[in-house]
Formats: C-alpha cells, sequence, structure tokens
C-alpha cells in the first residue's frame, strides 16, 4: 500500500511538472465560463431602446399608453390602417423600429402583433408586452365593465392549472436539469477519456524507457498499476477541484459585476403597474423572466447535492475505466500501439453520453432504467437521473447502481492487474488480443 | 545468503530455465555466465520476484525468500531505465523509498552516493539533460542507494567507457569488502577473472558449471606450458622428442623465443626442464591456465558436442 502510494504521489508530480495539465487547469474554468457568458449574454441583447409606432385605425386606444420612467419605448399613434410593406419601405417610417397592429378585433381575440427592424431584447421585448397588455386591459374594463381599474385588478386572478407528474409532484424533473445533468455525466467520460489516456501513455512510457523493470524489483505489477491509477486520478480530481473552484468563482462574478441586474427585481420598475402586480412580479423569479439559462444554474440545480454525487460517480467510473487503460497501456509496444485498442473504449463511453441523452428526452424508457445500473453507462444516465430529481423512495436506485459499479469496477481491476503482470514484461512487440487472454489464464 | 534449488520456468511452453539449482555465499562476488537467450535474465527476475518460477524454492539467509526479502536486495537491469523527466536526487529518493527506506536516510545515503561518484552537481537536474555516462552512473546508484545486502548485476558495465568500468569494478569490490554480496550478470570475462569468487554457466535453459572462478579455469587445463628462452630452436625442438608435444612458438629476437609444450604420456614440469637443461638457458616456465573465455567457449562448446 505504501508503495502504491509512492507510485501515486509520484504520478501526481509528474503531471504538475507538465505544462499542459497546469494550462488545462486554467484554460478548462475560463472556456467554461466563456460558455456560460455567452448563454447568458443571449437573454440581454438585441436593441435596448425602441420607437415605436401603434397602428390603432379604430381608435381603441385613444393615443394613450403609459410609458416607463426611463421612456426606453417611445410610442406613436396612427389612427389607420398600416401595411407592412409600406411600413418596412416606407421613407416616413424608417425612424420607426417596430410596429404594432391594434385592430378592432383585439378586444375579442387579445391577438397583436409587433414587427420589429431588429430584435429587441429580452428586457425591451418584457416591458413592451407589459405596457400593450395593460392598455388594452384598461380599454377592455371600460368597455365591457363598471369597475373601476384598480377594482377590476383585484378581483382579476387567473386559475393556474399546472400539469404534474404523480412521482414527481413538486415538478422538480424537467428537462433543462436533465441537461444540466447531462453536462456532469458528459465531464465524467471528458475526464476519463483524457486521464484514462494519460495512464495509457504513462504505462507504455515505462516499458519504453526500461524503468519498469526496476520498479518491478520493487512492488507488485498490481500495486504499480493500481499506484498509477490512482496518482493520474488524483490529478483528475485536483483538475476538477480547480475547475469547480474558478467557475464557482466565475459564477459569482457574474452575478455581481457583469449581470447584475438579471437577479434585482427593482429593474422592472419601470414598467408601471399596480403595487398588487409589482408586488406579484418581485415574488417571482426574476431570473427565470431573465434568461432560462440564468435561472437554471442559480436558482434550480443544486450544485452540492449534484457535486458529491458526481465525485463519487466520477471516481468510480475512472477506476473502471481506467482498468482498461491500463491493461491496454501492458500489452502494447508503444502508446501509438495501443490506441487501437482505445477505439472501443472511445465508442463505449459515446453510447454513455447517448445513453445520458435518452434519459434526458425519455426518462422513463425501460432501456434508460438499466443503462443506469449497468456499470458502462450508469454514471452518465445517472447524473441525468440525480438531475432530474429521483421520485421519492427510489435513492436506493443510486446506491445500488453505485455499489455495482463499485463491485464491477473491482473484479475488473483484479482482471487487469492478471494482464498486467503478464503484458508489463513484454518488450517491443505489438499488442495483439491474445496477450489478453494469455495474461488472463496466468496464474 | 542465497540458495536456488531446482528452478524451474517455462514460458507458453518454451522451457527458460530446467531445474537450476545455485548457492551464492555471504560477501562474495558470483559470477553468473552464460551465452544470451541462456535463462540468466529470467533467473535474475525470478531472485527479484518480478516473475514466479514454475518449480523449486529460494532461500535467503536459510528463510524462504517473500516480499520481506526485497528491500535487502538491489537491481540493476540489463534493459536499464530512469524517469526522463525526473531530477536525479528526487529519482534516487523515490526508488530507495520503494525499496523501503524512510525519505529522511534516501536523501542521505542518494545524496553520499551522487558525492562520491563526482555528480553532486547534478543532483538538481533532469535525467533527459544528462550525458549517457553519467546516467548510467545515477542506474548504478539507484540500484545501490538502498543500502542492499545483495546486489543483482546484469551487464553493470555495458555501455560503460574504460574509466567508469574501473569506477565500477572498484566500487564493487568494495561493497564486497564491506561484506556486500553481489551476483553479477555479465559477457565481459576479464571482469569475471578480476573480481569474481565464484561463477556458475547456464547455457540452454541448464547449469553447466559453478565453482570458484580459480576452480572452473584449473579443470579446464591441459598440461600445456609456456616457455621463454634463449638458443638454438633446433636443439629445443630435438630435446622436446617424443616426451613432449610442441604446440606454438614465437621468436621474440636475438635468439630468444617463447613456445608453448604440452605433456605426453606421464610426464611431468621437472622431466620437461631435466630434458631442456643444458640444451637452452631458460629464462621462465610458467603453466598456461585458461582463461574465462576459454573456460566459456569450452564448456559451451562441449555441451554442444555433446547434444549432437
Amino acid at each position: 500500500m505504501r508503495n502504491s502510494w509512492l507510485i501515486a504521489i509520484r504520478e501526481l508530480k509528474e503531471r504538475f511538472s507538465n505544462g499542459t495539465f497546469l494550462w488545462m487547469m486554467i484554460l478548462g474554468p475560463l472556456f467554461f465560463l466563456v460558455l456560460l457568458f455567452f448563454l447568458f449574454k443571449s437573454g440581454d441583447e438585441g436593441k435596448k431602446s425602441l420607437k415605436v409606432l401603434i397602428a390603432d385605425p379604430a381608435g381603441l386606444m385613444e393615443n394613450k399608453i403609459i410609458t416607463s420612467e426611463g421612456k426606453t419605448i417611445s410610442y406613436y399613434f396612427i389612427g389607420d390602417y398600416l401595411e407592412i410593406e409600406e411600413f418596412r419601405d416606407g421613407k416616413s417610417y424608417q425612424n420607426f423600429d417596430a410596429l404594432i397592429e391594434v385592430n378592432e378585433k383585439v378586444l375579442m381575440n387579445k391577438k397583436s402583433f409587433v414587427f420589429y427592424r431588429e430584435n429587441p431584447s429580452a428586457d425591451v421585448k418584457m416591458q413592451l408586452k407589459f405596457q400593450l397588455e395593460r392598455r388594452v386591459e384598461e380599454v377592455m374594463i371600460e368597455n365591457f365593465t363598471n369597475l373601476s381599474v384598480d377594482q377590476f385588478r383585484q378581483i382579476k386572478q387567473p386559475l393556474n392549472v399546472d400539469f404534474r407528474n404523480v412521482y414527481d409532484p413538486k415538478n422538480e424533473a424537467s428537462d433543462l436539469e436533465g441537461y444540466v445533468g447531462l453536462v456532469f455525466g458528459f465531464l465524467i467520460v471528458l475526464f476519463v477519456l483524457l486521464f484514462g489516456m494519460t495512464i495509457l501513455r504513462s504505462t507504455t512510457k515505462e516499458k519504453s524507457n526500461r524503468i519498469v523493470e526496476v520498479i518491478l524489483a520493487s512492488v507488485k505489477p498490481y500495486q504499480l498499476m493500481l499506484g498509477k491509477i490512482t496518482g493520474i486520478g488524483l490529478a483528475a480530481l485536483i483538475q476538477i477541484f480547480v475547475w469547480t473552484f474558478f467557475i464557482a468563482i466565475g459564477l459569482i462574478v457574474f452575478r455581481q459585476y457583469i449581470f447584475p441586474d438579471m437577479f434585482d427585481p427593482s429593474n422592472w420598475e419601470g414598467i408601471q403597474v399596480s403595487a398588487e402586480v409589482q408586488q406579484q412580479l418581485m415574488e417571482t423569479n426574476s431570473a427565470e423572466r431573465y434568461n432560462q439559462f440564468v435561472d437554471l444554474i442559480y436558482e434550480r440545480i443544486n450544485f452540492g447535492f449534484m457535486f458529491i454525487h458526481f465525485l463519487f460517480f466520477f471516481i468510480a467510473a475512472y477506476y473502471f475505466y481506467g482498468a482498461f487503460f491500463s491493461t491496454i497501456g501492458s500489452i502494447a509496444g508503444t502508446e501509438s500501439d495501443g490506441q487501437q485498442f482505445v477505439l472501443p473504449i472511445v465508442i463505449i463511453l459515446g453510447l454513455s453520453v447517448y445513453f445520458g441523452f435518452l434519459a434526458v428526452v425519455v426518462p422513463d424508457a425501460t432501456i434508460v432504467k438499466y443503462a443506469s445500473l449497468i456499470p458502462f453507462t450508469a454514471p452518465v444516465v445517472m447524473m441525468v437521473k440525480l438531475a432530474q430529481g429521483l421520485p421519492i423512495g427510489s435513492y436506493y436506485l443510486v446506491i445500488l447502481s453505485l455499489l455495482i459499479l463499485i463491485v464491477s469496477t473491482l473484479i475488473l481491476l483484479w482482471l487487469a492487474g492478471k494482464i498486467y503482470k503478464n503484458g508489463i514484461l513484454q518488450f517491443g512487440h505489438r499488442a495483439k488480443l491474445k496477450n489478453i487472454f494469455q495474461g488472463l489464464k496466468s496464474k | 545468503m542465497l540458495a536456488i534449488t531446482d528452478v524451474s520456468k517455462s514460458f507458453n511452453r518454451k522451457l527458460a530455465l530446467d531445474a537450476v539449482s545455485l548457492h551464492v555465499q555471504k560477501g562474495e562476488i558470483y559470477g553468473l555466465l552464460g551465452p544470451n537467450g541462456a535463462g540468466k535474465t529470467t533467473l535474475i527476475r525470478i531472485i527479484n520476484q518480478i516473475i514466479e518460477a514454475d518449480k523449486g524454492t529460494l532461500r535467503f539467509d536459510g528463510k524462504l525468500m517473500s516480499n520481506e526479502h526485497l528491500r535487502l536486495i538491489g537491481y540493476l537491469p540489463e534493459e536499464r531505465g530512469l524517469y526522463k523527466s525526473m531530477g536525479v536526487l528526487e529519482q534516487l529518493v523515490f526508488l530507495a523509498q520503494l525499496r523501503g527506506m524512510s525519505k529522511e536516510n534516501a536523501v542521505k545515503s542518494a545524496n553520499f552516493w551522487l558525492e562520491k561518484f563526482d555528480i553532486k552537481d547534478w543532483s538538481k537536474k533532469r535525467i533527459e539533460e544528462l550525458s549517457k555516462g553519467m546516467a548510467q552512473k545515477v542506474q548504478f546508484i539507484a540500484a545501490i542507494v538502498h543500502e542492499p545486502e545483495l546486489l543483482i548485476l546484469d551487464e553493470p558495465l555495458s555501455g560503460f567507457d574504460p574509466l567508469n568500468v574501473e569506477l565500477i569494478l572498484n566500487e564493487l569490490k568494495s561493497l564486497k569488502s564491506q561484506g556486500k554480496t553481489i551476483i553479477l550478470s555479465t559477457h565481459n570475462m576479464r571482469s569475471v577473472e578480476e573480481i569474481c569468487d565464484r561463477a556458475a554457466l547456464i547455457h540452454q535453459s541448464k547449469k553447466l558449471a559453478e565453482d570458484s572462478v580459480w576452480n572452473l579455469r584449473a579443470t579446464q587445463k591441459s598440461g600445456e606450458f609456456s616457455i621463454r628462452f634463449s638458443g638454438n630452436m633446433i636443439a629445443f625442438a630435438n630435446a622436446l622428442w617424443t616426451d613432449f608435444e610442441l604446440i606454438d612458438k614465437k621468436e621474440l629476437g636475438d635468439n630468444r623465443f617463447l613456445a608453448v609444450v604440452k605433456m605426453r604420456g606421464s610426464n611431468q614440469i621437472n622431466d620437461l626442464l631435466n630434458a631442456l637443461m643444458g640444451q637452452i638457458k631458460i629464462e621462465a616456465v610458467e603453466e598456461r591456465i585458461p582463461t574465462m573465455q576459454e573456460v566459456f567457449m569450452n564448456l559451451i562448446s562441449g555441451k554442444e558436442v555433446e547434444n549432437a
């Protein structure tokens, strides 16, 4: 055990002396944050201020509409029909950014079109929608009721009919959460592949520079294999922790400094609505209205819960696949020789991501249930399932999946140890499948 | 120190060692000789517990060999290498720790040897920055840094320049004087004659001979004497008559000759000297003892004739 640990520490040090590893440590989270930045930004892009022409041939709106204090949107009225082509091409309309059609039928069919020249930002769209809706509402109250506007708004409470899965009454599962689980699963696959290849490289390197014979005179092949997998795994874990740390810092910076308005309900004060609606707006999730990715990342994912499970599944998956990579390394003459045997593993890893995707789109499919227990696919599929939220009383499936994975890993490591022992001292040959069988048959 | 009894090993039905028994005594330098493919490396790997024997036993100081004994063994394989990107000192400490040494002692011992081999200034350098000769010195230190009782060296002199060969041979003698036991597998017969106390010859997976180096050479001697003399060569040849056979002769100049003579029948060196007295002036007489190279060749060719 002591020797395995010494080998693990040596491997770890070697990774840290490698420039690529250190660059990955910085560039990985940076890349991730840049991606998130653009996803967040996508909710904020578009034109910030708008000059809007309302075509109101019936004069329903009486040339009145309440605008926000900052006058992000300025409205102009025309008491006639206006063809879209005329608005689009007519010289006198070129100053207007958008045309809103409010014909006489709007009170019945409640349908209105906004034709824009350039897509407005989500914020501006939201303001425009609110302002138009509320003006039409006032017109309707005046035409069809004897109530004052405030009275009407007090009694107006829409019936919210929400469809929910009987196994998920709190509606915790959703596609979006599933995709976050898939990202976690994909990270497992990515790290297993990256660091699995490092195991392969490191093993073939020890063979080709012949240090392996000196090492094997001090430690058992099994200890060497385990130490190597563990050391490279430790490097992977540190990489993951550093990524997590930087991404967390990045998310805090996004929230506090780069996109501060996405969580601030006061940003919605510009909309002239009654106190009750203002309150209602504040109570609803401002982030959700801003951008579904923001909402997903800051509000709906329990990162602590996901991260702990990610670690367990990553460690188990890493040892599981690591056994394959070290076996290939031990029977291969050179690194490039070993790569032909890597392809099947890459295909299996790719399949596990595909099953993870299936778990997102058809979470209740039978094949997904099996895939969540099969060691090859379990880490990715289980991450999706955990992100979607497990039905009450079914957490045992996570334990069962992890247990199957751990037991399979132990068996695999034992078999890999036998092949490793047989292959590691064979030099200058090409890897063949028969080497694997010879190893399995050996004592 | 090390008793190997009836050890056999085969790889995929190909016999690599066939009931080989060796006895290495404490404090001696033991030569393990044999042509390429004879099974020496397999035997060495079995002693180092890198591979397991199919049959036979190995005892270390009378006890069956176990993992615990590995820390008492130092090993320099023929196909040797180091971690190229690792520092010299760091590497030596790592290898000593693997052999059970504490980090503190490992650092102390590594520094001692680096100084002794005059490469202390390079201790922070990576192996890939060293010359081949220096890397070989580091490899040799790696085998002895943990102060082993038994040192197994597989072709330790290959690739060394003559200066470093001398350095290594002297170091081996010094280690022997400290009571360490050394197994030396080599094709360098001069070094075997120079430093080995005993040797074994392995050929075609079997042990052909095991004895002291002197005895191995002595048992191969063929009763030949080299005689340096001054005088007449014809008179010398006539004096031999039918009792002795002239094998070889060489003129040294100024009527001086070096002749190799073989006894016939039951004749001894005294009979030869009596026959020559008065005919020539004898300057020196020496019995010809075969070199280890000749012993090696004789034993192997003898075995091959026997097999044929």
